[in-house]
């Protein structure tokens, strides 16, 4: 069974004497279990929209989402779902302890069960020093520590966080890392975005990429951005000048390093074996030789410039006609 | 159930910690042990006056408590985002709602209580007593109090705080005034204005239902049949306030 299932999601909004904002248009996605998926967009893509239908918070303007096949307008919805909102607010007189056991006792957990979720949760989040602070002197990092606990009461099957690496120090940013693969792991269903696209890009095994609220790419990461190389760099010492620029327009750029010796940019890895000879032929050294693979953040870039773009089938058929928007 | 509870509890320890709340409770406090000042003005009437004054100064000050803690209520939960995570877990929204709701019905019974504590020990330290009726109206304000708190949480679901305690305000004022809504001069026979007024009459609780002040002050026994029917006629308004707030904040985008 599929975690997250929507078709059609949509959501509008409309005030009084101003146009509707269409945050989130026509939204297909599906999410399988076990799998971490990385949803992508730029600031008011609609990505808080998608993961706010999700949870339950608002409504949908059209369309519908399932979580586990089960609606989530409906509460069971969110038995199986652990949320974290992007800037985690609770109530400040709380302990940690006291908030874990008030979300306890929210999702009906027994008082063993409470007790047991502390236990577990407190552990694997180093929660413990900071059991009985009130979260009203708690930093940007320690709240996202109690947030990502909160949605990991009642052990749901699925997390969704919004921004969970938001505005955290490196450290920080490891650490929820670490914790996504953690469940990931213990056989969990990750589904969060992030601005963060090194980070996408090192946990999840797919992503989705909204433009203006439409889902404009969808799929593996290395189906999007492709296996082969996009260019070959080559670095040289020993060369002369006029030997540089008299190099054919197989050379895509030329730069001479601030440590010596020079970086030519090749298409491809033909072009690179050409190169090579013609650096031994003039009596050069070759330094190094490797293959420049695409990025996740150049293909969001591209995507974002609504530039030309080639996707597999199996991606989103909405990806050229949101980039061309 | 259990659900309701737990909001309950923490909306009791939220409100607890509002400052609102202390500085109302020192005003009635103040009034009540100031009430003597207006007994020496009364020649021979001052035990009657401390009663009088302390009785609607449990109405007064217990309204404005509902009132202005009641209206921010939900809405607070909405702009400190706390409700993000809360309504993100598998509860109904009703429960959260009449969670709120009871919490703040914890904090007003509690201030009551601490008022008529302070009220009965001042009469007593006076040289007055209290009968039964005293305690009977005691609790149609209470009953009025968990009515306007009714209404306070449907507003704070759908308005801003400032908003909702302006109409809630309005709506208390109102509601004292009913009788005269029905019992217009003459002159008024035909008019619009009649025709609202009289409107208003049938569509705002008549609040005036709930005081006992007079005869409590007086030691007029009052029946039970008229103080049952009383908590009847609130209960059944709070109940229809709570439903609206219920659909109210049910199909809201939070």
């Amino acid at each position: 069974m599929s975690a997250i299932v929507t078709s059609g999601l949509s959501k509008t909004y409309k005030s009084l004497g101003k146009a509707p904002v269409h945050s989130l248009r026509d939204l297909d996605l599906t999410v399988d279990e076990n799998e971490v998926f990385g949803f992508l967009g730029r600031n008011g893509a609609g990505k808080t929209t998608t993961i706010k239908l999700l949870t339950g918070l608002i409504h949908p303007t059209a369309g519908r989402a399932q979580l586990f096949g089960v609606d989530t307008l409906l509460p069971d919805a969110r038995r199986m779902v652990g949320y974290m909102p992007e800037q985690p607010y609770f109530y400040e007189y709380l302990t940690p302890k006291e908030t874990i056991e008030f979300y306890g006792r929210l999702r009906g957990l027994t008082v063993a069960e409470r007790q047991q979720a502390w236990e577990q949760i407190s552990e694997l989040l180093d929660l413990r020093d900071i059991a009985d602070r009130r979260i009203r002197g708690f930093s940007k990092g320690m709240r996202q520590r109690v947030g990502f606990a909160v949605a990991l009461v009642g052990d749901p099957p699925l997390l969704i966080l919004d921004e969970p690496m938001s505005g955290l120090d490196p450290l920080g940013r490891r650490m929820i890392r670490e914790l996504i693969l953690k469940m990931r792991d213990r056989g969990k269903t990750i589904f969060f975005s992030s601005h963060v696209l090194s980070d996408v890009e090192e946990i999840c095994a797919r992503v989705g990429i909204l433009v203006s609220g439409k889902l404009a790419a969808c799929d593996r990461i290395t189906a999007l951005v492709g296996d082969v190389p996009k260019s070959v760099e080559v670095c040289a010492t020993g060369l002369t000048a006029e030997f540089v620029a008299g190099l054919g327009d197989y050379v895509l750029a030329r730069e001479e390093r601030k440590e010596g010796g020079h970086r030519l940019v090749v298409e491809n890895t033909e072009a690179a074996n050409q190169l090579a000879t013609e650096i031994s032929r003039a009596g050069g050294m070759l330094l190094s030789l490797h293959p420049v693979q695409e990025s996740l953040e150049d293909f969001f870039t591209r995507i974002q410039e609504g530039t030309q773009i080639s996707l597999p089938e199996e991606a989103q058929p909405a990806a050229l006609a949101a980039a061309e928007e | 159930m259990k659900r309701i509870v737990a909001v309950a509890e923490n909306t009791f320890r939220e409100s607890i910690r509002d400052k609102v709340l202390y500085v109302l409770l020192f005003f009635a406090a103040c009034t009540i042990l100031g009430s003597k000042i207006l007994g020496w003005i009364s020649i021979g009437q001052d035990i009657k006056i401390i009663k009088d004054i302390c009785l609607a100064s449990m109405s007064v000050f217990g309204a404005l408590i509902a009132i202005f803690v009641g209206a921010s209520l939900v809405y607070k939960e909405i702009d400190k985002k706390t409700l993000y995570t809360i309504l993100a877990q598998p509860l109904h929204r009703y429960e959260f709602v009449l969670g709120k709701y009871l919490g703040l019905i914890a904090i007003i019974g509690v201030s009551l209580l601490v008022m008529t504590v302070i009220s009965v020990g001042y009469l007593y330290v006076m040289g007055g007593y209290v009968t039964l009726v005293w305690f009977q109206a005691i609790l149609l304000i209470f009953v009025k109090l968990v009515l306007v708190t009714g209404f306070a949480i449907l507003l704070s679901a759908v308005v801003s705080p400032i908003m909702g305690a302006i109409i809630v305000f309005s709506l208390y004022v109102a509601g004292h005034a009913t009788g005269v809504f029905k019992d217009l001069p003459p002159q008024f026979d035909g008019t619009v204005s009649k025709q609202v007024l009289e409107t208003a009459y049938y569509i705002i609780p008549n609040l005036n239902t709930f005081n006992l002040q007079s005869e409590a002050a007086n030691n007029v026994a009052v029946s039970g049949a008229y103080v049952s029917y009383a908590v009847v006629y609130g209960l059944a308004w709070t109940a229809m306030l709570l439903i609206l707030a219920c659909l109210a904040f049910e199909g809201r985008d939070v």
